[in-house]
């Protein structure tokens, strides 16, 4: 039986590659700004696999590369949002269906929150498909998608702090 | 990997001794000595042997000092020593030595005082002489011996002697035998002293079981010579050399061929070379196991410490009291590391995995007992040293045979066990120690793999297998699928991340990394020295000598350049990788005070950061690039910085704000130049929110839009009063002279300020010389709106928007200027426009029309009216009149053209559309109408001809306008119109549709009634010649139809008929008989009015003569087109405008196809309508059978009127008729006398009855009637010839789609037909008989 997970961190990055929403879960302090930095990185490796294997439907992108004590692992939307996963580094096999799994549940997540009209209600008509609306949730003036990631991160088991501006 | 010995890390492959390949010395004296490596030399002039040979030319080379340098290059140049050197190609370490070479000696007594003392090797633990005296493991030393020292294979190259040549011979000399005798005894003594120093050399190699191989090199003649075998044997047998791969010889040869030499050598003397070090290991072996038994059974320590041993290992002394000789797990270790060694030599990887490992294990387990590895002793040391050389081994060796995984398996699990270790003995993860220990295992390895890929090693990539969805076929064996089965499996199962290998950068990165903490702990301990005054212990001594930071930026650097390399091809620029390496190595220099080169990169970093909108990172970087600013006191740039940093809601540092760093610079420093300096944000975040609301998407020319220009702080910023803003300016156009607004003293406090901005015309901006200039409180509290509010109005149409807004700040001399963009919004924040609506308290609309933050501004549309007018419905084929009237109602000229769009109809009809003399089936485009003036109609008709089927017509009218005068001489903007700016071009479009209904001006019915041929006319005989006249009518198959159309006027207008014409068509198979119309001979009643309802008859009565099918049985034939009627009409016109008589029109309407019915038998009855009191009058019965193939049998009665006789019957009352062949006709006739008046009396009742056998008739109707005698009964109607007339079974009309009225009944017409009772036809055959005289 292979050691339980442990999550360090979740980002989600839009098409255009903005950030949306980084999350850390890592309990040591001032180590957020590392997972940006890691998931900043981890796209020149998604736009790697991207154009290594083109025309593939395949959304999970597969372990992407280790750094000092986190495994990246990347998950690309068939809308081309981008997930990437920081799990602590342990010396033992990381099933893919694990993670097949924890992706899914991160993407069920974000298009749950994407789906919120209230994220719209001001907007004028011509920028509801506008790519700030991807943006604009992961933006602390909305709760409902970092409690849904921090609900499914508690579920895999990381220990969730609750932030200081919620 | 310099940090260690380069012995322990090196592959080996088997040591060649090549000795005899000295260049031949120039004739000098002080020649220098022999070295044991000697470096070629391309000195060749002088000859030493001179004597040997015959002297040639001085400048001319010897042949054999060229081969030597040959054979030198060829053999050196083939293999490198290198650590990473995977390939098995039999290639030896070559290495030149001296042909009198001393090997190290191999035993030395372990005390030379004892002469009976156990002898052992110099570098024997066991020996007090040894470095590795008491207790050491294994040293490189021992490694440098057998790569350096001692060979498996001694190659001797030496010159055969050959006589001197004696020239010219001529053939005719005879062989001088004294001379070859004087030869050969030169030769002979010649071949013993070589093979004599052979000898030597052989007495010393065979000592260690070396090969020794002798290579001659002799001329290409002597290779000729039939001497040369026997001085060979004689050299072997004299020198004692083996048999096999011993000896050589070697002519001056071409470089290719040299090279097969090398080659074939190196592999004659590879198994040589393999047993050498096969013997080596069975060496070692037997001592390990007697070691293992020995220390099993006696694990005491069985030597006795020489009191001299202390001073034999001087050093060990001092930190050890007491010198403990090494314990069996030592050597054990180093039993297991010779043995892995020799394997290596030999080219066992596998062999020497196993026993790198073993060695490894056995080492781990002496360093977890403190007692038997002490820490921090030099012997803990070397071992540690020897530990790391060894984990890297068998990286190296995993990494060999793409063992990935298992090798980084061995990194991982050093680097942890060690770590342990170094907790253990105190110098664990809070010590530099630790950090520099860990951070050298990370940068070997990065170097381990930087050099494999530079040759065979392939880092694997970690994409992942998509899962196999195809259920794999049955046919395959089940063996096969089991194992597919197994390998999904293992897919399946994902993969250790910490045991997928990587490229080196990711390693050295991680050492980098290492080395900075080690920097922190190092400089922690600086700063508790520098405080509490701890005593330095040599390491830190030792480390403050280090150069930490140039470390981390070598190591960060040489990361920075393999991530480049490993980049992906397809990411133009710069990699998101190497930026962040390029962030360490930048926040390097920052910490080495190298602050120039810093800024230099945070400037290129933060340029992707800002445009992938990476903030986050942004913000940290900012603040480190600020802190490298100030320390340049370049305080242009931290003004930049400073500026950025407030846009981004950041501060430089936790206990500093922007205002309080910002506002000391201003104050106290003054700008380098007069230019103002722009801080263009137009990358990053917005300085301010803008937003910039019209109140409406559109206006006319003339009109004054209501605009609102909000600019807000972002979220929780704190006010912003301290902000020296001076002006603001807002660009409406590019080319225009922006509205300039000045600040005026503080008005109110309040958060939503509201500064009006007036009227801006923009037809004026273009005159205008100056600015427009209005004032307004330009400071933003917290969490601060300011609405700009004006209206703006043009004259020209066009597009209009706030170009762009720039905020200029100015104190003491400095002059700062920030443009805005109003397109630009913060990241992650939706655009919420809104609309101020009311100020105090502030209330705002929310604007949610796309495009808000611009208007255009159109031409004012032209007022027309249009009125279409039409008398609906219209008419088919009638030329309807719509008129179109258009009204100039502006107050404008305008210049009117129309187009008209025919749609296409839903049934494939043909329509037509005119105006004028322009007409079409579709479109008429650019009907003018003419320059309207104001108030001016002007009218136009259009006609539409509607054919086919009834329904609407759809046309489109589009109306244009164009307003002549609008047009300018000039353009107002030079550049050509763009698309979605509106066109100069003052038109406007006006479009009508209208749908006109239309319908069949008559309906059309027709009844349909048929005659037989007259029974009177008999058929003409088989051969008359009449048949073949031109003009012959055979209308036997047919006869006469009667058709009567009944056209009704259908329509709600009357309409007038002018003429109506039958015209048959014109084939074999109709022709016109009779037309009640023709025989008027005023042309009747035409022209002649129907109004909606009347009716009108045509009564037509055609001979046909249809088409026979060849079938036997009677078919339906039918006369498909028998003519048409041509109708000439018009509408009757209104009343009101009766002076233009409407246009005449056509209408065709066709008769049906007629189909007489057909019997198989015909009874033609024919009686005279009148007859007279006792007076006979005939009474004529024709049987006509009109089948093709059968035979008619009749029998005819003639019953009695059961009411009692009106006639005396003179003929037959019961007769058969003559049989009737096919086509045959007969005649029965019979007198009737009557003896009753009346108008109605009735005629004796005749039946005809038509007898056929049974076989016959199977393919009859169905109506027969079997009797008893068994044949089938047919009763044969009768047709009266003067009630001859059949109504067809079906309704006719004129068309068949037009089906409007109800069937009328018919009743002048005597329904025939075998389903009829004979009642019917009893009672209807009467004859008025008259009483006589009349």
């Amino acid at each position: 039986m292979a050691p339980p997970l442990r999550l360090h961190a979740v980002a989600f990055i839009s098409p255009l590659n903005h950030p949306i929403l980084i999350r850390s879960f890592s309990q040591v302090k001032g180590d957020e700004l590392k997972y940006h930095y890691i998931a900043h990185t981890s796209l020149d490796v998604i736009e790697e696999r991207i154009a290594s294997s083109n025309k593939s439907t395949e959304c999970y992108l597969g372990f992407l590369y280790a750094m000092e004590d986190s495994a990246v692992y990347g998950y690309i939307t068939p809308l081309k949002v981008k997930i990437v996963l920081a799990l602590a580094l342990s010396d033992s096999v990381i099933r893919d269906a694990d993670i097949t799994m924890i992706f899914r549940a991160f993407y069920n997540a974000y298009y749950q929150s994407l789906a919120n009209p209230f994220l719209r209600l001001d907007a004028p008509q011509d920028s509801i498909t506008d790519h700030s609306a991807l943006l604009s949730q992961g933006s602390s003036k909305w709760k409902g998608f970092r409690r849904r990631v921090d609900d499914v991160a508690r579920a895999v088991g990381a220990v969730v702090t609750t932030d200081e501006r919620d | 990997m310099n940090s260690y010995p380069p012995e322990l890390l090196v592959q080996l492959a088997p040591v060649l001794f090549v000795a005899g390949l000295d260049l031949p010395r120039p004739p000098q004296p002080q020649s220098p000595p022999p070295d044991i490596l000697p470096q070629p030399q391309p000195q060749t002039q002088g000859d030493q042997d001179a004597t040997l040979r015959p002297r040639r030319n001085t400048t001319a080379q010897d042949p054999f000092t060229a081969l030597i340098l040959r054979l030198r290059e060829a053999l050196t140049s083939q293999r490198k020593v290198a650590i990473w050197q995977p390939e098995r190609n039999k290639a030896f370490q070559v290495v030149l030595v001296d042909k009198a070479v001393p090997f190290p000696p191999r035993k030395l007594p372990s005390d030379p005082q004892l002469p009976n003392s156990t002898a052992h090797s110099p570098l024997s633990p066991l020996l007090p002489s040894s470095p590795l005296y008491p207790d050491g493991l294994i040293a490189p030393i021992w490694i440098r011996k057998h790569t350096t020292l001692v060979p498996s294979v001694f190659v001797l190259f030496l010159r055969l002697y050959e006589s001197p040549v004696t020239e010219p011979r001529s053939p005719l000399d005879l062989p001088d035998g004294e001379k070859d005798k004087e030869r050969e005894r030169e030769e002979r003594k010649r071949d013993t002293e070589l093979s004599a120093g052979v000898a030597e050399r052989k007495k010393s190699t065979n000592e260690r079981g070396i090969k020794l191989t002798v290579v001659l090199m002799a001329s290409r003649r002597m290779l000729d010579d039939p001497s040369l075998d026997t001085r060979l044997t004689f050299i072997r047998r004299q020198s004692g050399l083996d048999s096999r791969a011993a000896l050589f010889v070697l002519s001056p040869v071409s470089q290719s061929e040299l090279h097969d030499f090398v080659r074939s050598l190196q592999q004659a003397l590879f198994e040589p070379a393999l047993e050498y070090y096969t013997s080596h290991s069975k060496r070692v072996r037997r001592k390990r196991n007697r070691h293992s038994q020995v220390s099993s059974s006696a694990p005491v320590i069985m030597h006795p410490i020489p009191p001299s041993g202390s001073v034999g290992g001087a050093q060990t002394a001092k930190v050890e009291t007491i010198a403990r000789p090494l314990r069996p797990e030592g050597w054990t270790v180093r039993y297991e590391y010779k043995m892995a060694s020799f394997a290596e030599f030999r080219g066992e990887d596998e062999v020497a995995l196993k026993h790198y490992q073993d060695s490894y294990a056995t080492l781990l387990s002496m360093f977890s007992s403190t007692a038997i590895m002490p820490p921090r002793t030099k012997r803990w040391a070397e071992a540690k040293v020897l530990a790391d050389c060894i984990s890297i081994k068998i990286c190296k060796l995993y990494l060999y045979n793409a063992e990935h995984a298992l090798a980084l398996s061995q990194h991982n699990a050093h680097t942890r066990r060690f770590a342990e270790l170094s907790r253990g003995w105190g110098i664990g993860e809070e010590t530099y120690e630790y950090w520099s220990w860990i951070a050298r295992q990370y940068r070997v390895l990065g170097e381990l793999l930087e050099q494999g890929t530079q040759s065979t090693l392939a880092i694997p990539s970690h994409i992942p297998t998509p899962p196999i969805t195809q259920a794999t076929p049955a046919t395959q064996p089940q063996q096969q699928q089991q194992q597919q089965q197994q390998l999904e499996g293992m897919r399946a199962l994902g993969l250790n991340p910490s045991t997928a290998l990587q490229h080196p950068g990711f390693y050295f990165y991680l050492a980098a990394g290492c080395t900075e903490r080690r920097q922190a702990r190092f400089l922690s301990i600086l700063d508790a020295e520098a405080t509490q005054g701890i005593t330095p212990s040599p390491s830190y001594l030792n480390e403050k000598k280090v150069d930490h930071l140039t470390l981390i930026l070598e190591l960060y650097t040489k990361s920075y350049e393999l991530f480049k390399k490993y980049a992906p091809t397809t990411s133009q620029g710069q990699g998101r990788l190497t930026l962040w390496i390029a962030c360490r190595i930048a926040q390097t220099y920052v910490a080495a005070g190298k602050f120039d080169l810093a800024a230099r990169f945070f400037e290129r970093i933060s340029r992707t950061y800002r445009r992938e909108q990476w903030m986050s990172m942004l913000k940290p970087l900012l603040a480190s690039w600020y802190g490298c600013a100030q320390k340049l006191s370049d305080t242009e740039l931290c003004v930049k910085l400073l500026l950025e940093m407030l846009a981004q809601g950041v501060s430089p540092s936790p206990d500093l704000t922007v205002e309080n760093a910002l506002m000391p610079i201003l104050e106290t420093t003054a700008p380098s130049s007069n230019n103002p300096i722009t801080v263009d944000l137009s990358e990053s975040e917005p300085f301010f929110d803008v937003s910039v609301v019209f109140y409406e998407p559109e206006m006319e020319i003339g009109e004054s839009m209501p605009f609102q220009i909000h600019i807000a702080a972002h979220d929780g910023a704190s006010s912003l009063s301290w902000l020296p803003v001076t002006e603001l300016c807002i660009y409406y156009a590019d080319d225009s002279p922006p509205v300039v607004m000045k600040r005026s003293s503080n008005g109110n406090q309040r958060a939503v300020k509201w500064i009006s901005l007036g009227d801006i015309n923009f037809d004026q901006s273009d005159e205008r010389e100056h600015e427009q200039v209005v004032e307004g409180d330009l400071t933003w509290e917290k969490d601060g709106v300011i609405v700009l509010s004006g209206t703006i109005s043009s004259g020209t149409p066009r597009p209009l928007k706030i170009m762009r807004l720039v905020l200029k700040l100015e104190k003491n001399g400095w002059k700062i200027e920030i443009p805005l963009d109003p397109e630009q919004r913060r990241t992650g924040v939706l655009p919420s426009p809104r609309w101020l609506s009311s100020n105090n308290p502030p209330r705002f609309i929310p604007m949610r029309r796309a495009h808000y933050s611009s208007t255009t501004v159109r031409q004012r549309p032209h007022q027309l009216r249009i009125s279409l007018a039409h008398d609906e419905p219209a008419y088919l084929d009638e030329q309807y009149p719509i008129s179109v009237e258009v009204t100039n109602i502006d107050d404008r000229d305008l210049d009117i053209t129309v187009d008209v769009l025919l749609q296409p109809g839903e049934d494939d009809s043909i329509n037509h559309i005119s105006i004028g003399d322009e007409s079409s089936s579709s479109l008429i485009n650019g009907v003018s109408f003419g320059l309207l003036r104001p108030g001016v109609t002007s009218v136009k008709a259009l006609h539409l001809l509607s054919t086919g089927t009834a329904g609407a017509r759809v046309l489109d009218i589009s109306v244009q306008s164009s307003c002549p005068s609008a047009v300018p001489p000039t353009p107002i903007t030079p550049t050509p119109t763009t698309p979605g700016v509106p066109s100069q071009q003052d038109s406007t479009e006006h479009l009508r549709t209208i749908s006109i209904l239309t319908v069949a001006p008559f309906t059309v019915s027709h009844d349909i009634t048929y005659r037989h041929r007259n029974a009177r006319t008999a058929l003409p005989g088989l051969g008359s010649l009449a048949t073949f006249e031109r003009d012959y009518w055979d209308d036997s198959e047919g006869g006469e139809a009667t058709v009567m159309s009944t056209l009704e006027c259908a329509g709600p207008w009357g309409i007038q008929i002018e003429s109506l014409q039958f015209v048959p068509e014109d084939n074999d198979h109709v022709r016109l008989a009779k037309n009640n119309n023709l025989d008027e001979d005023d042309g009747g009643d035409f022209p002649s009015e129907l109004l909606p309802g009347d009716q009108f008859c045509d009564l037509v009565v055609l001979g046909i003569n249809p088409e026979v099918s060849d079938s036997s049985t009677p078919a339906e034939t039918s006369v498909l087109a028998p003519g048409h009627h041509i109708i000439s009409w018009r509408r009757l016109p209104a009343a009101s405008n009766s002076e233009i008589p409407p246009p005449l029109c056509q209408t065709n309407i066709r008769l049906p196809a007629l189909s007489p019915p057909k019997p198989t038998l015909l009874a033609l009855l024919t009686v005279p309508p009148l007859g007279y009191l006792h007076k006979p009058l005939p009474l004529t019965l024709t049987l006509r059978n009109q089948n093709i193939t059968q035979t008619a049998i009749i029998h005819i009665t003639l019953e009695p009127d059961p009411q009692g006789e009106a006639f005396v019957i003179a003929g037959p009352r019961n007769v058969r008729a003559p049989t009737l062949l096919p086509g045959a006709e007969c005649e029965l006739k019979w007198r009737l006398i009557p003896v009753e008046c009346g108008d109605a009396v009735r005629l004796p009742r005749l039946r005809v009855v038509h007898k056929r056998s049974r076989m016959s008739d199977a393919d009859t109707s169905g109506d027969a009637v079997e009797s008893q005698a068994g044949q089938n009964e047919e009763e044969v109607r009768i047709v009266d010839t003067r009630w001859d007339g059949l109504l067809s079974d079906t309704k006719m009309e004129s068309d068949g789609k037009r089906s409007t009225n109800s069937p009328r009944p018919s009743v002048d017409v005597i329904r025939g037909g075998k389903g009829d009772s004979k009642g019917d036809d009893t009672g209807l055959r009467t004859i008025i008989v008259l009483p006589r005289g009349a």
